[in-house]
């Protein structure tokens, strides 16, 4: 069973924990538009150790849940600077500087630079997006984007209603696979089981649809129960994140 | 917080689904008064849940057809109600607790539908706490729904539906899913909310012997879905029990029997065997540990105990469906999980629990013909029409469009057209009707003369008793009993 990581009391409770996600995600979004206008290096490398850092300790994240989401996206973001610095056009000009050939590979210090620049960022943001996660409740996250955000109920619940779903679809993929073979099919990714886990799909969200239908969803005004309120909180970290994106497009220049 | 209970009026209710040959129900009439039960049985394709959707409104609203008739909900049509108003009187739970649930926390869950009716905070602050005592899960506000057990879980939805106090309460066989226990915590739950008379409660229900006695009226449906009776309980059934049990209704008897101990049975060769097998995906919360299990030709085999307990992922992994973190398995000589898939089929075979997830064709002869070889091909029309799937009238249908108890027959015929000679059965007999259940009892009995190997998981003391010579009850993962019992002829 797919699960995410559950929050315990300290990360609800600690400043980030409490900070409105709406305010998260715009700083979050802020540094991540902030990183497009430069190539330096630095930059990215700051966010992301701040992201970290705030998370650690404005989070309490345990370090060990950290790591765990994080490892699999640096080494994507590792890929992703690898394959940008061998196959840059930049090796192919015979006027850029070589710095060393691996075998058919030629690299020249440009598409060294634009490689790490362009992996750096990837982790950049992998690491502000984890953060991000992992300081936020994906119900608080949405009531506060329907109360201070005032995005459609609708699509906010109904989202928050599909990814509930998300560990129901891994389940159904394994047990699909599990039938193909117990029926003598070759395993493997057969295209049928898309076609099947689809039918799953629309039929688990036919039934939620009327399940939430009944319980009268959409029909007047909605009230709150948990009622998200703005705090100190929120200024100090939305002034902070603005400081910051400032900094990154200072430096970067 | 109290409410009023509502009364409910149908004259010659009668629907048809857009598409559909014959209309779902037909000529339906009854009166419940306020405060009173409705039991609504019948066989498997019956429009039980049809009728349960037209009370909640939800039939003609969400489902195009040919409603025709009179229902009235508190003297007013439900077609005339305002959709907001009416779901605001009439609550409706549904088989599949997890499809219900939309928030992730329980709390949350129970204050969904007081939100969407625009509630003041006060008072759901007051309602959720008094909801929770009311389905006895005091100290669960925080907790995961997903996290929780089916029987849980259902409470759960039965809690978000009760929140909002509704004058009706429609329950469309809401202990489907659960093991005896929640099944019978379910039921205590439904018992003391029947007793407050706050609420009218109508229930469709398979499980006669916990339903039966709640009932204060019930109403019988063929299988054309008309009526074949309407009146209080015991005039029902001296009137009309034998017309019910041709129809294939179940009717309540004397309490399943406990079985008893067999003789112990003589091991011929090991067929199947287990040895140290330990499996989880969550190294701290094992799902089997330490599996010592030997299984001989001939054997039959129920796996028991409580959701949860292993008994799915015990039998997924005897047929090589799973890899053993640790231990070894063996199918004859051959550890199953590295079998191809054409071997394996050939000697075993797995029906799983819920008949949907393991359909892989767009019609019923499609998914029955599914992976075999042409000289297995001869014997699945006699199969299917055996399990009451003739494919002259289902063939062409879409397996998703069965009902619960035909998707489940038509699961099993596509396992036993190859004749396997392990065969594993997750809860064979959910949500079958008296003729479903009969003719599956009936060809298994069959292929289990042949020396084959079941395994069945299962709670149905019936069927247990019924195909059953050994008892293997797992909880938490480990093995805590294996007992041979007496079979009944």
């Amino acid at each position: 069973m797919i699960t995410a990581p559950e929050m315990s009391e300290a990360q609800l409770e600690s400043a980030l924990g409490r900070t409105s996600p709406v305010v998260k995600l715009a700083v979050a979004i802020l540094w991540l538009i902030a990183l497009a206008f430069t190539l330096e290096p630095l930059p990215p490398v700051a966010v992301a150790v701040l992201a970290i850092g705030a998370g650690l300790w404005l989070g309490e994240i345990p370090p060990m849940h950290l790591i765990r989401a994080l490892a699999p996206l640096w080494i994507a973001a590792l890929g992703v600077g690898l394959f940008n610095t061998l196959f840059s056009p930049a090796n192919l000009d015979s006027t850029a500087t070589e710095v060393l050939t691996i075998g058919p590979f030629r690299i020249t210090e440009q598409a060294l630079m634009s490689g790490v620049s362009i992996g750096l960022r990837v982790l950049a943001i992998a690491s502000v997006g984890a953060v991000f996660a992992l300081t936020t409740e994906p119900t608080k996250l949405v009531d506060s984007l329907v109360q201070q955000a005032r995005v459609p109920e609708r699509f906010a619940y109904g989202t928050l209603a599909a990814y509930q779903a998300i560990p129901r679809f891994a389940e159904d993929l394994a047990t699909l696979r599990q039938a193909r073979r117990i029926r003598g099919l070759r395993g493997g990714w057969h295209p049928r089981l898309l076609v099947s886990l689809l039918v799953l799909a629309i039929r688990h969200g036919d039934r939620k649809a009327l399940a939430m239908d009944a319980r009268a969803f959409g029909s007047v005004p909605r009230s709150a129960y948990r009622v998200i309120v703005w705090g100190p909180l929120d200024v100090w970290v939305g002034v902070a994140g603005l400081f910051v994106a400032w900094a990154v497009i200072v430096i970067g220049r | 917080m109290t409410a009023e209970p509502g009364s409910i009026r149908a004259r010659d209710l009668g629907f048809r689904y857009s598409g559909a040959s014959r209309p779902a129900l037909s000529g339906v009439l009854f009166d419940v008064e306020p405060g009173q039960t409705l039991l609504i049985v019948g066989p498997s394709g019956s429009g039980k849940s049809t009728l349960a959707l037209a009370i909640a409104g939800l039939v003609p609203r969400d489902f195009d057809g040919a409603f025709t008739g009179s229902l009235e909900v508190e003297g007013v049509e439900t077609r005339t109600w305002d959709p907001a108003a009416l779901s605001a009187r009439v609550g409706i739970v549904f088989q599949d607790p997890e499809s219900q649930l939309v928030m992730e926390h329980v709390e949350d869950d129970i204050a969904f539908g007081l939100e969407n009716r625009g509630w003041h905070r006060g008072r759901m602050l007051a309602r959720v706490p008094e909801v929770l005592r009311d389905i006895g899960l005091e100290g669960f506000e925080r907790r995961r729904t997903a996290r929780l057990s089916g029987g849980e879980q259902q409470r759960v939805a039965l809690g978000g539906v009760l929140a909002a106090l509704p004058a009706i309460l429609v329950l469309d066989e809401p202990t489907a899913n659960l093991d005896p226990q929640g099944t019978i915590d379910f039921f205590a739950r439904l018992a003391a909310i029947k007793a407050e008379r706050e609420t009218t409660i109508v229930l469709v229900e398979h499980k006669v012997d916990l339903a039966w006695p709640m009932a204060d009226i019930v109403l019988a449906l063929d299988r054309e879905g008309r009526p074949i009776d309407l009146g209080r309980p015991e005039e029902v059934l001296v009137r009309s029990g034998v017309r019910m049990r041709r129809e294939g209704i179940w009717l309540p008897e004397r309490g399943a029997p406990m079985p008893v101990a067999g003789p112990p049975v003589t091991p011929g060769p090991p067929l199947i065997e287990a040895h140290g097998v330990r499996f989880g995906y969550d190294p701290q919360e094992p799902i089997l540990r330490d599996i010592e299990l030997v299984a001989s030709r001939a054997e039959r085999i129920a796996l028991v105990g409580p959701n949860g307990s292993g008994k799915s992922t015990l039998g997924r992994l005897l047929v090589g469906l799973l890899r053993p973190d640790h231990g070894t398995i063996l199918l004859g000589a051959d550890e199953p999980s590295n079998l191809p898939a054409a071997e394996l089929a050939r000697r075993a075979g797995y029906v799983f629990q819920d008949p949907e997830t393991q359909f892989l064709a767009n019609t019923v002869e499609e998914e029955v013909m599914l992976g075999l070889r042409p000289d297995e091909r001869a014997t699945a029309g006699e199969l299917t029409e055996r399990l009451g799937l003739p494919l002259g009238q289902f063939g062409a249908r879409s397996p998703y469009l069965l009902s619960g108890g035909e998707a489940r027959r038509l699961s099993l015929a596509c396992v036993l057209v190859r004749w396997p000679q392990v065969l594993v059965l997750d809860e064979p007999t959910f949500g079958q009707d008296r003729l479903g259940h009969e003719a599956l009892v009936e060809i298994i009995r069959e292929r289990l003369d042949t020396g084959i190997c079941l395994f069945t998981a299962t709670h149905d003391r019936r069927f247990i008793e019924q195909v059953a010579e050994r008892i293997i009850e797992l909880g938490s993962g480990w093995i805590v009993d294996d007992r041979p019992i007496r079979r009944a002829a």
